[in-house]
């Protein structure tokens, strides 16, 4: 009844022939398998770095990069920006998130790394912070999709009474919001197979958009952008600024003259916006589970998630100082991020966020330029659609790991057999997403945005997860995990080497929490802000003592033990 | 009420085994429960290299020992992740790649070796000790392992028997529908069906009673795998249902108090069919984690459950 056992190639299983090594002959495989059943990985590292990169964003980042950053920061320079912040969460955050996926390779996000780490409490308290950051996301991100990225997408294409009708009245802008809050929750509820398909589409759209910006701002000399944005002045009723005139009334405006040269201070406050790019590969963490070889794929897939955004910001960066100028680019980032309020520029066809600036580098009302320009724009509003869908992909897995500790009820950890997705808590996402962004166009509007999240994401669970992996390998209470890590014996000079990793993270994460904290154009740490943060960890701590007293009531056993406990190996 | 403890596909991993047995005084076990797949399914040669030392190939890697310490660490590696190893020559192994039969006797006598070790670490762990202790293979499982099983004197068997657990009736099978595998236990959807229905026959009392099938019900969020396509190659985008008809008839037309299964090691979780709550706790034996659901049963109703990990 059981067959002969055969010797096979057993890629990833026992891996690849080698020949000759240290004067070893070694002909084939050193291995012999017998047919037996049994999967337990499916993606690869590419799936993880797709997760993790789509999760950078790319199109959208970049304008934040360009109209929060330099607009709050005047004078950062964008390549020193750039590759200071690739070098420390290059380094930092791979390592943190890598080694700690690759030696806890389960899907329940940072929770599970800093849970059996630290403490549990410690778990669910920061696991709190970001399930709250993942809902958060949705009604700041759907609102951003529609204005300024379908607005500008459809002024693109001349469609400018579809664009106003957007924003001619918040309802409208919070009915479109909602349909692609929908569209994000679609694409993630039916299962893994349609959430591959769709972002594959994404992926191509968005990348090709984005590049697409390159290409156009790199043909173009820095006179032949003057002429076209003269030229759209010009034409337009009433006319608009010229080249330098528009420096001009921006500084009237700012108060200030516009820089024309590298400010350091502003330069590390742009870092705070170009987290956006380099530090939210993390979700790769939410997948850990079903990656193939995770003690490698999950600190490369971190690694190329970060360097590819770090090419095309070095990219875009590099072509726009070449193409339109320091002094005008800082004016434009200005003047975007104060809401286009020059009164001058009421009759320019488009803004001047850094993708209106390659459709005034087109120079044309041709067809196929509205139709470069619209392609440009869907850029933004893919990889901004993409954000709502990888929210539904994040929080339903964290309330699936909570479920598996017993930390929230069973229903948390039932998965839809059709679908194969856990429908429910993507169902219960929906609705807290939806019920959050009623409150975003009613009462929180003011309080609640957009940068907030980035400190809320640094303090609730880049810093405490940098802090566990820092403790990891002297832990007790993770001895056992530690002491069968495969980079447990990675160490440069004396030091594990994830200490130095999330060393380097901490300095990074160090200088982002300085400009929350002291800098006045950017800090969070204040009024509301500071009462969400903390009201979100107090939350954590009283639902996981909430859920430790029910589960003794009812099972009459000490459940952390069973869930959180390590079991010896001899 | 008992508290009752289940793992599953373990697949030779010396350490979940062990992870498996200290667990049920640190858990407060009164019945354990260990389900196929007890076999593992991949050996590795230690060859000789000819100036001294060993070499052979572990998780992708090729890799060198050269002191008795680093064949010794080597070994170690190879036993947790639910591998077996054999030292050979240079020219045993050349002799033994190329004959299927050579290769097949030398993995059972490591695969029986290690079984045997096991069930005799139980008995001297858990002699005098209040825990009850049932080992049931599965499907990967070669025949001769039930032989060895019963030989035991404090684990007992279960498969193809009804056992009583403290007033519950436990009926147990260890064989699966076919997989793309072929493997030893293996009976098309039809005979799987009539087995298990003679089977769950036998058993008086529904309302209180455990099936106990290696195979999930077919269906259900527990058979939930990857698809292969036809170079066995794993999708990451699709998953399909792999579990038993058979086992889904039975099921939903008994309606036992508890299902418990494995056999698709992804899809840890429960599930309700009318009044059977279904468990799968999953696998991640190869990475040393002992997965495991701790079952607290009354009489006639499953008081809770808690999935383990350690």
């Amino acid at each position: 009844m059981y067959r002969t056992a055969v010797p096979l190639f057993l890629s990833g299983i026992v891996g690849r022939s080698l020949k000759g090594s240290k004067g070893a002959i070694v002909s084939d495989e050193l291995a012999y398998a017998r047919k037996a059943s049994g999967l337990v990985r499916g993606l690869s590292m590419m799936d993880a770095f797709a997760v993790g990169f789509m999760n950078q964003g790319l199109t959208p980042s970049i304008w934040v990069v360009v109209t929060l950053g330099l607009g709050v920061f005047l004078g950062g320079n964008l390549i020193y920006a750039c590759i200071i912040s690739a070098v420390l969460a290059g380094i930092g955050f791979p390592l943190v998130w890598g080694i700690l996926g690759g030696s806890m390779p389960r899907s329940g996000g940072e929770y599970v790394y800093n849970s059996r780490i630290i403490h549990p409490v410690y778990g669910i308290a920061q696991s709190f912070g970001d399930a709250a950051i993942w809902l958060m996301w949705l009604y700041v991100l759907a609102p951003l999709a529609v204005d300024p990225g379908l607005t500008m997408t459809f002024n693109y294409l001349g469609w400018t009474g579809a664009a106003n009708w957007l924003t001619s009245a918040s309802w409208h802008t919070f009915l479109i919001a909602s349909v692609l809050n929908v569209v994000g929750f679609l694409f993630v509820v039916f299962g893994i197979k349609i959430f591959a398909r769709v972002q594959k589409v994404v992926m191509f759209f968005g990348i090709g958009g984005c590049a697409l910006i390159g290409v156009v701002l790199t043909i173009t000399s820095r006179n032949s952008f003057m002429s076209k944005w003269n030229a759209a002045a010009a034409a337009s009723t009433p006319r608009g600024p010229s080249y330098h005139g528009f420096i001009a009334q921006i500084s009237t405006q700012a108060g200030q003259i516009m820089p024309t040269h590298t400010n350091w201070s502003a330069t590390f406050g742009t870092m705070v916006a170009m987290s956006w790019l380099f530090a939210y590969a993390y979700s790769i963490a939410f997948i850990a589970g079903e990656v193939k070889r995770p003690d490698k794929s999950i600190i490369w897939a971190n690694t190329f998630a970060i360097l590819v955004p770090f090419v095309f910001m070095m990219w875009i960066g590099l072509v726009l100082y070449k193409t339109v100028g320091f002094q005008f680019l800082n004016a434009t980032a200005w003047n975007d991020n104060n809401g286009n309020t020059l009164a001058s520029m009421a009759g320019m066809p488009h803004g001047t966020n850094f993708i209106d600036l390659a459709v005034y580098a087109l120079g044309s009302s041709a067809a196929w330029a509205k139709i470069l320009a619209a392609i440009m724009g869907f850029s933004y509003v893919a990889f901004t659609v993409w954000w709502l869908a990888l929210s539904y992909l994040a929080f339903p897995r964290i309330l699936f790991a909570w479920g598996m500790d017993r930390m929230g009820p069973k229903w948390f950890t039932d998965i839809n057999p059709r679908f194969a997705s856990p429908v429910k808590n993507h169902i219960l996402c929906l609705v807290l997403g939806q019920a959050l962004l009623i409150l975003y166009y009613t009462l929180l509007q003011n309080t609640l945005q957009n940068i907030v999240l980035t400190g809320m994401q640094v303090t609730s669970v880049f810093i405490p997860t940098a802090i566990a992996a820092i403790y990891f390998p002297y832990s007790k209470r993770a001895k056992g995990v530690w002491d069968s890590s495969p980079y447990k014996k990675w160490t440069f000079l004396g030091l594990p080497v994830i200490v130095w990793g999330a060393g380097v993270d901490l300095v990074y994460l160090g200088i982002l929490l300085y400009y929350f904290i002291f800098n006045s154009a950017a800090k969070q740490f204040t009024g509301p802000s500071v009462i969400l943060f903390v009201g979100v960890w107090v939350a954590g701590i009283v639902w996981y003592y909430a859920w430790s007293a029910y589960n003794k009531a009812k099972s009459g056993m000490d459940i952390s033990s069973v869930t959180y406990g390590e079991l010896p190996p001899e | 009420m008992i508290k009752l403890f289940y793992v599953t596909d373990i697949h030779g991993s010396n350490v979940c085994y062990r992870k498996f047995l200290n667990a049920l005084p640190i858990y407060g076990v009164d019945v354990a429960v260990l389900n196929g797949d007890l076999l593992g399914k991949v050996l590795i040669p230690m060859v000789e290299k000819p100036g001294g030392g060993w070499e052979c190939h572990l998780m992708g890697m090729y890799t060198e020992m050269n002191t008795e310490q680093e064949l010794a660490d080597v070994k170690k590696i190879i036993e947790n992740a639910g591998y077996y190893w054999v030292h050979q020559t240079r020219e045993e192994f050349e002799a033994t790649k190329a004959d299927p039969k050579q290769i097949d006797k030398l993995f059972k006598h490591a695969a029986y070796e290690r079984i045997q070790e096991w069930l005799e670490l139980a008995d001297e762990r858990l002699e005098g000790k209040s825990h009850q202790m049932y080992i049931c293979p599965g499907n990967d499982d070669w025949w001769e392992v039930d032989d060895m099983i019963s030989c035991m004197k404090v684990i007992k068997p279960c498969d193809n028997l009804v056992v009583d657990i403290d007033g519950h009736e436990m009926v147990s099978c260890s064989r699966s529908n076919p997989t793309p595998w072929d493997t030893p236990r293996e009976e098309s959807e039809e005979e799987l069906a009539v087995h298990l229905d003679e089977l769950c026959k036998r058993v008086t009392n529904y309302e209180s009673a455990i099936f106990n099938f290696h195979v999930p019900p077919h269906g259900y969020s527990l058979d939930l795998c990857p698809k292969l396509d036809k170079d066995m190659k794993m999708s990451a985008e699709e998953k399909i249902h792999a579990g038993s008809q058979g086992a889904k008839m039975v099921i939903e037309k008994y309606q036992p108090l508890l299902g418990l299964h494995g056999h698709i090691h992804e899809s840890r979780g429960a599930q309700k069919a009318g009044r059977t709550l279904m468990i799968n706790p999953g696998s991640e034996y190869s990475e040393g984690i002992l997965k495991g659901v701790i079952i607290m049963l009354d009489k006639k109703k499953v008081k809770d459950y808690v999935f383990t990990q350690g």
